[in-house]
């Protein structure tokens, strides 16, 4: 029996070797060949957005140009820090691109990330939507002179909302209020999750303002159920010609938010060139798909544009990040960060909540009262030994996953599983050699959610 | 009328249906593969409806909605992992079900009530979408507060067993949300130094953990003298040799009594769901979580729930599927998506040159669009009867499989899962400290439910509560808007009357 199994252990050995050798000639990559697997772009924003619908637009279109699958990632949260790191901390081969935004220039300013823009290599700005000011149908306010003297007279009265707290559209509304000489704090900021929220927040009556790009407010701007005071632009928008400007009420402030396309830093160079001509192809509108070319697209979306590639994009880079940075710095922005409920309440009070539960459960002797169908008489010593090696199969597969490949790595893990719990060797290799490529197949080919790909490179 | 007409016409044709098809059979898949949302099947659809025609590209949308929301059902029965966040409420009830054999019977009521539920809720859209659409419009985040508190309560009071531990399950999982940069104050919390942390802990990892990784620890546990599960083995064997003949008898079988016997209740859990569903933020999971309350509230055998209970699952999933067409309410109606799912939605049709709102129901070229979703609605849950009955026959020779098989299979699924969801291998220790950790609560009779809906909701409820004492910081205000109002009240009754009931029962004696 021992001997048996020794045999069948040395008769696997013996195929993995094959397979990794037969495999591993595949494995070589070159730039010279890029690209020859599909490309991941990472936008730091959720799905719906206008950053995620522009990453999906680019995706689309550098797919036909480039002949390869390009898929869309939403790594969202953490005020965009997750996205941003992710996309620029990737390793720099071509293959993972990173959709940038306005808070690349604005959150290690905050402290909230080491990355600035000296850590991308810039390929195209994209998108440049303006700040924008939004009032309910039944306001009082009817232009941005009314809203200033309103606020001079009652500082903090109003409230206004559009984003998180410290982000683009609520550093554009405090902007102008310091701009104006008025106190940053006059008018009391909402932290919401994005502007559709925000913008659902006006149109019930829970806030009075709402700061955000006009794109976003589309809808509800065009129904009438909402009113734009001004937009902070030099130019109005072609696409929005009634709504007033900023310079046109006599202030000149202007500030946007905007996205981009950049690569992590240290991409080889004919990369870099292959994807800046793809993208100045594709938003010069020479790339055309389903009858319509990428600048038409945007504009059916509502969204304005500003294409600057390569050095003039990393001349913008460097410009906006000085004007945010004065602007989150400042006294003013400073002194606003603070708040009134701070981050340490809520989890005080649910600890708590915690704390008088288990004094509840104690004195009412519960807390040991266990599940019917777990007891010390049903664990065996098999048993354990088999948790033990559930556990050890998920530390390896989170060990050796990435360097190996899923292949190699599930299906090595799934082959001891399977042959410990006992099943037949001939049986449990069956199994594995079924279900592991069909995993594969299916997430990285159907569903177009990639797996580690390893030293097969399959 | 005449646009209804021409809608019923393209909607005919042959491109629409087998668009529709593909869809359906494409969602079915999804929705059973754990840690795949019906959100992100639908995102992985959006190039593709660049190519398609305006009527075609958003049924593609609803049928894949439609369709991976009942899919979701499949592995939590079979399996016990939720395929969908949806199906979270009712998990124990079904999975209980399988247990006993009955995953067939349990599954079959799943898809009857699904299809029930998603055609009221296709007819609340059809009737009343922009009546309805400006109750919605009523909410601050007064309301979505209290929204939420109702919601984690019920979580907390349907739980199985005591309320307290409910209670303290529910804590866990808020607990477990304050973890990652606060969205409020942008300050990362108990993060540790792990850059990972920042986004905090994700709820499709946690949830397969919870669910699925602690039920293959504790099988694994208890492998060799697992008398329960042989005999269990052998009595799904002798239930499917009894079906071979009759295939469709163990699934519909009994389904359409039921449906008729529970018609008030379906009506009362759909009318939750499609109401639930159009205020924006609150989807599905919810729905069903306070259908599922209110369903054990006014039932006759409360104490079945939680242990198999097939009204459970099947009020629940009337409410998740009817809550679908209700997010679209709000996304037609003012451009305001109600869910996730028409937060896409919403793009694909700018992307169309369609701006959601208003005025597509003036337009007459919009308008017959508009009637071909609530076509689309209709057909895609008919077309789930047929499709879903399929893939619960060929979901159902899972349960067959051996354990010692089974279980390492399962174990891939988890950790492939987990891993997809954002490609990171964080998520993956994730799902194995969730494991864990949900072994040991269910070891101490604490259901994992709560914790989940926890995580899921924790943030909103922070968000609120910390907008509300911005703009305001009396609790008083907290009740000054009619809305607002009337839902607080209701919460504290909620949680008042647990406490209040064994003082004025003082005198009887304890139970046990």
């Amino acid at each position: 029996m021992n001997q048996n199994s020794l045999a069948n252990t040395t008769v696997r050995f013996r195929l993995l070797l094959f397979c990794l050798m037969f495999f591993s000639g595949c494995a070589a990559e070159s730039v010279e060949d890029y690209p020859d697997r599909p490309i991941t772009i990472i936008c730091p924003w959720s799905v719906g957005g206008a950053t995620d619908r522009t990453s999906r637009q680019v995706g689309v279109f550098l797919e036909q140009e480039l002949g390869v699958p390009v898929n869309v990632i939403n790594a969202t949260g953490g005020r965009g820090v997750t996205g941003h790191s992710r996309g620029l901390n990737a390793r720099p081969d071509g293959y993972t691109l990173a959709v940038i935004t306005g808070e690349l220039n604005m959150l290690h300013w905050q402290d909230l990330t080491s990355l600035t823009y000296q850590d991308a290599i810039p390929i195209i700005s994209l998108v440049d939507g303006a700040a924008a000011v939004f009032v309910k149908d039944d306001s009082p306010f009817h232009s941005m002179q009314e809203l200033q003297e309103y606020v001079k007279q009652n500082p903090g009265k109003l409230t206004a909302t559009g984003t998180a707290s410290g982000g683009i559209w609520h550093l554009a509304l405090a902007g102008w209020l310091d701009f104006s000489g008025l106190n940053a704090e006059d008018i009391k900021w909402i932290p919401m999750n994005g502007a559709g929220p925000s913008l659902q927040e006006l149109a019930s009556g829970g806030v009075d303002l709402v700061c955000c790009s006009l794109p976003e407010a589309k809808t509800l701007y065009e129904s009438g159920q909402v009113r734009c005071l001004g937009v902070m632009t030099e130019e109005p928008l072609p696409e929005f010609k009634d709504v007033p400007t900023f310079k046109s009420q006599g202030m000149d402030w202007s500030i946007s938010g905007w996205n981009g396309l950049a690569l992590p830093l240290g991409t080889p160079q004919p990369i870099v060139d292959k994807i800046s001509n793809a993208m100045k192809k594709i938003t010069s509108g020479e790339a055309v798909l389903q009858g319509k070319t990428f600048p038409e697209f945007m504009q059916a979306a509502g969204l304005s544009t500003k294409y600057r590639a390569d050095d003039e994009f990393a001349g913008f880079l460097k410009s906006n990040d000085k004007t945010l940075g004065k602007l989150l710095t400042s006294d003013a922005f400073a002194q606003m960060a603070s708040q009134d409920t701070g981050p340490l309440v809520f989890p005080a009070m649910l600890t708590s909540a915690i704390c008088l539960i288990l004094v509840c459960l104690a004195v009412q002797k519960k807390v040991h009262a266990l599940a019917p169908d777990v007891s010390s008489d049903t664990v065996t010593s098999q048993g354990i030994v088999n948790t033990i090696l559930v556990l050890l199969g998920i530390v390896a597969y989170l060990l050796f996953a990435e360097k190996v490949g899923f292949i190699l790595t599930a299906g090595t893990i799934l082959f001891v599983l399977l042959w410990k719990f006992g099943t037949r060797w001939w049986m449990s290799a069956l199994i594995v050699l079924c279900f592991i490529p069909g995993i594969y197949t299916l997430f990285a080919q159907l569903l177009r959610v990639p797996l580690p790909r390893g030293i097969l490179g399959w | 009328m005449e646009s209804f007409i021409t809608a019923l016409q393209n909607l005919a044709s042959p491109e629409v249906l087998l668009v529709i098809f593909l869809s359906a059979v494409y969602g079915l898949f999804v929705g059973s593969i754990p840690g795949l949302t019906a959100t992100m099947a639908v995102a992985l659809l959006i190039p593709l409806t660049f190519y398609l025609d305006n009527l075609s590209a958003i049924a593609a949308i609803v049928t894949l909605e439609a369709c991976s929301i009942f899919a979701g059902d499949i592995p939590t029965t079979l399996v016990r992992i939720p395929g969908t966040p949806s199906s979270a409420a009712y998990t124990d009830d079904a999975y209980s079900l399988t247990r006993q054999g009955l995953h067939e019977t349990s599954l079959g009521v799943s898809l009857v009530f699904s299809v029930a539920g998603g055609l009221f809720g296709a007819l609340v859209l059809i009737l009343a979408a922009p009546l309805l659409a400006k109750i919605a419009f009523q909410f601050t985040t007064y309301e979505y507060f209290w929204l939420y508190v109702l919601g984690l309560s019920c979580a907390a009071i349907v739980s199985t067993g005591s309320r307290l531990k409910g209670a303290l399950a529910l804590m866990i999982g808020l607990m477990f949300a304050t973890v990652g940069l606060s969205e409020v104050h942008s300050v990362p919390r108990f993060t540790f130094g792990f850059d990972e942390l920042f986004t905090g802990i994700n709820f499709i990892p946690a949830m397969i953990g919870l669910f699925g990784l602690s039920e293959v620890f504790r099988n694994c546990l208890t492998s060799k003298t697992d008398e329960v599960a042989k005999k269990l083995e052998s009595a799904v064997i002798k239930e499917d040799d009894h079906s071979l003949f009759k295939h469709l008898k163990p699934v519909f079988g009994g389904v359409l009594t039921q449906l008729w016997k529970r018609k008030f209740s379906w009506f009362r859990s759909s009318c939750i769901g499609s109401t639930i569903g159009m205020i924006p933020g609150a989807g599905a999971d919810i729905a069903a979580w306070i259908s599922y309350a209110v369903s054990k509230k006014c039932s006759k055998t409360p104490e079945e729930y939680g242990k198999g209970s097939l009204d459970a699952v099947g009020d629940a999933t009337s409410a998740n599927n009817s809550a679908l067409a209700g997010a679209w309410i709000p996304a037609l109606v003012l451009g305001i998506p109600g869910d996730s799912v028409t937060a896409i939605v919403i793009g694909v049709l700018l992307m169309k040159n369609i701006t959601p709102g208003p005025a597509i129901f003036e337009n007459p070229d919009q308008l017959v669009l508009v009637h071909g979703i609530y076509l689309t609605f209709i057909v895609a849950n008919l077309l789930l009867i047929p499709l879903g009955f399929l893939a619960i026959r060929s979901g159902s020779q899972l349960v067959r499989v051996p354990r010692r098989i089974l279980m390492p299979l399962i174990l891939m699924f988890c950790v492939v899962g987990s891993y997809s969801i954002n490609g990171s291998y964080f998520d993956v220790w994730v799902m194995l400290g969730m494991g864990i950790l949900g072994f040991f609560l269910e070891v101490f009779a604490i259901p994992l439910g709560p914790v989940v809906l926890g995580i899921i909701l924790g943030s909103q409820l922070e968000q609120s509560f910390v907008q509300n004492l911005t703009k305001d910081d009396s609790f008083l205000s907290f009740f000054n808007r009619p809305i607002s109002a009337g839902l607080g009240i209701f919460c504290i009754v909620l949680w008042l009357y647990p406490l209040l009931m064994p003082l004025l029962r003082k005198k009887e004696p304890v139970a046990n």
